[in-house]
């Protein structure tokens, strides 16, 4: 298959009318039916139904039509993107971040994108899942890094980009910092400190935890959450993606398994300026090891 | 279908793509150093590619001494183009094709049909984990030789994805460009 051929087809999609899709990509009637049927040949199957008052999509014509959407944004970004590199021009990209998800993963890309597309400004927005979805929506952002365990509408595309795994954050001081790794039953009369902005790690143990852990809930980000530990007001469990202050102890939480997938997400279909496609696609390329 | 592929002669469109390092390169880029081999490749799990790949990363001292560089294509995303990368050396560079645009663009993008698709899956294959996209889509194995101008020299194409040219082959075709 090949770009014009499928244009044509998305152009019969919009219109359901042969004359009218032709006219709308410039070609002749029969040029275009040739396209359209070379096309149906190399899938094996029709794509139209062809009645004299009724054009409609046939299963397979309803099947491919979101993949070639998804085929020809890619085939538009890949060239605008290059275009976009030999004119600079003001551009922004707004990334949101859900809860505790630390933009250290994706610095690397971020910086890409401003070698490539100097003059690009970054707009990070940290804020609960439900917030970012419908900024997302509403194109307040172009797209989010976000748990997997988030509801997510089905109008969302979404890449898994990286795991997430808590570590234990206590001060240098504190007994848990002489071990090289810690479980659940270390913190048995520890205070473990919960934040909605800090990833849910710390409500997941407290969950599982049989006898209850003793907790304490906060409204804190990452760096202030950090404060309230170096304080001795308790422990807590953070992305080991985040930086953590050097006067703190990080210690790898391995029992039970908390790691979390965070997902890549932006809205499908929606057109995309220029920072936002190449740094989608820069997340989507890359091992995050 | 080879009709479709972009024919030799014919300019071949500029694209950036991410590599397999976090970069985004770009076609006119690379070719203001010269000529550049561009090739389309399955994946990480084609060991008809792999063998192509390998024969090619050992002729790669000599490409480069012809002044070229050497694109590799993949429509796999995640953690594999790295792993390419990894496999082949650093002498070429993997390019991550995301959701086959410049595949298309190039006309060497098919539509997997059902009973190969069923043998994937039997064989563990989930493409639409590895492609992130659900389109089940591979590129036919193709090479282009790219002038410095964008044009298209020579093309290597086979609808049999078993068949790949000589890196001899490939060679000549540099050397004719001088």
């Amino acid at each position: 298959m090949e770009l014009t051929q499928v244009r044509y087809f998305l152009a019969l999609c919009e219109t359901l009318n042969f004359s009218r899709a032709a006219e709308a990509c410039n070609v002749t009637q029969p040029a275009f039916s040739r396209a359209i049927q070379k096309l149906e040949e190399e899938l094996g199957g029709a794509l139209i139904f062809r009645e004299r008052t009724l054009t409609r999509l046939t299963a397979l014509g309803q099947e491919m039509r979101p993949h070639f959407e998804t085929m020809v944004e890619a085939a538009q970004a890949a060239q605008a993107l290059a275009r976009a590199h030999q004119n600079p021009a003001p551009r922004s990209l707004r990334i949101g971040l859900g809860p505790g998800i630390p933009a250290t993963p994706i610095t690397g890309a971020v910086a890409e994108i401003l070698r490539v597309l100097s003059g690009t400004e970054i707009h990070f927005s940290e804020a609960p899942c439900g917030t970012l979805v419908d900024a997302m929506l509403a194109d307040a952002l172009d797209c989010a890094l976000l748990p997997a365990d988030a509801p997510l509408p089905e109008r969302l595309n979404r890449w898994p980009v990286f795991t997430d795994t808590p570590r234990l954050i206590c001060p240098e001081t504190h007994p848990l910092a002489r071990k090289n790794q810690c479980g659940l039953e270390d913190l048995a009369g520890e205070t473990l400190l919960l934040s909605d902005e800090c990833g849910n790690f710390g409500e997941a143990l407290a969950r599982l935890a049989e006898p209850p852990l003793r907790t304490q809930r906060l409204r804190a980000g990452l760096g202030q959450m950090q404060e309230l530990v170096r304080a001795g007001l308790g422990v807590a469990l953070l992305s080991d993606r985040a930086a953590i202050s050097p006067s703190l102890a990080a210690r790898d939480f391995v029992e039970p398994d908390l790691t979390r997938q965070i997902l890549l997400t932006a809205v499908a279909g929606r057109p995309l300026h220029q920072a936002a496609m190449g740094f989608i696609r820069l997340c989507r390329a890359n091992a995050f090891a | 279908m080879a009709e479709l592929i972009l024919p030799e002669g014919a300019i071949f469109p500029d694209f950036m793509l991410p590599d397999a390092q976090g970069g985004l390169v770009s076609l006119n880029g690379r070719l203001r150093h010269g000529p550049v081999v561009l090739g389309f490749f399955r994946g990480t799990w084609c060991p008809f590619c792999k063998l192509m790949l390998e024969a090619l990363a050992e002729a790669m001292p000599r490409i480069a001494d012809m002044g070229a560089s050497l694109l590799a294509l993949t429509p796999e995303t995640g953690p594999l183009p790295a792993a390419l990368q990894t496999r082949h050396g650093s002498r070429l560079d993997v390019l991550c094709d995301v959701d086959f645009g410049v595949g298309l663009q190039a006309g060497v993008v098919y539509r997997i049909p059902p009973l190969y698709r069923a043998g994937l899956i039997a064989a563990g294959l989930d493409m639409e984990l590895r492609h992130g996209n659900a389109a089940w889509c591979l590129p036919v194995p193709a090479i282009f030789i790219i002038t410095p101008d964008g044009r298209i020299a020579r093309r290597f194409v086979d609808m049999d994805f078993t068949k790949w040219p000589e890196p001899e082959a490939i060679l000549d075709a540099l050397a004719g460009l001088r």
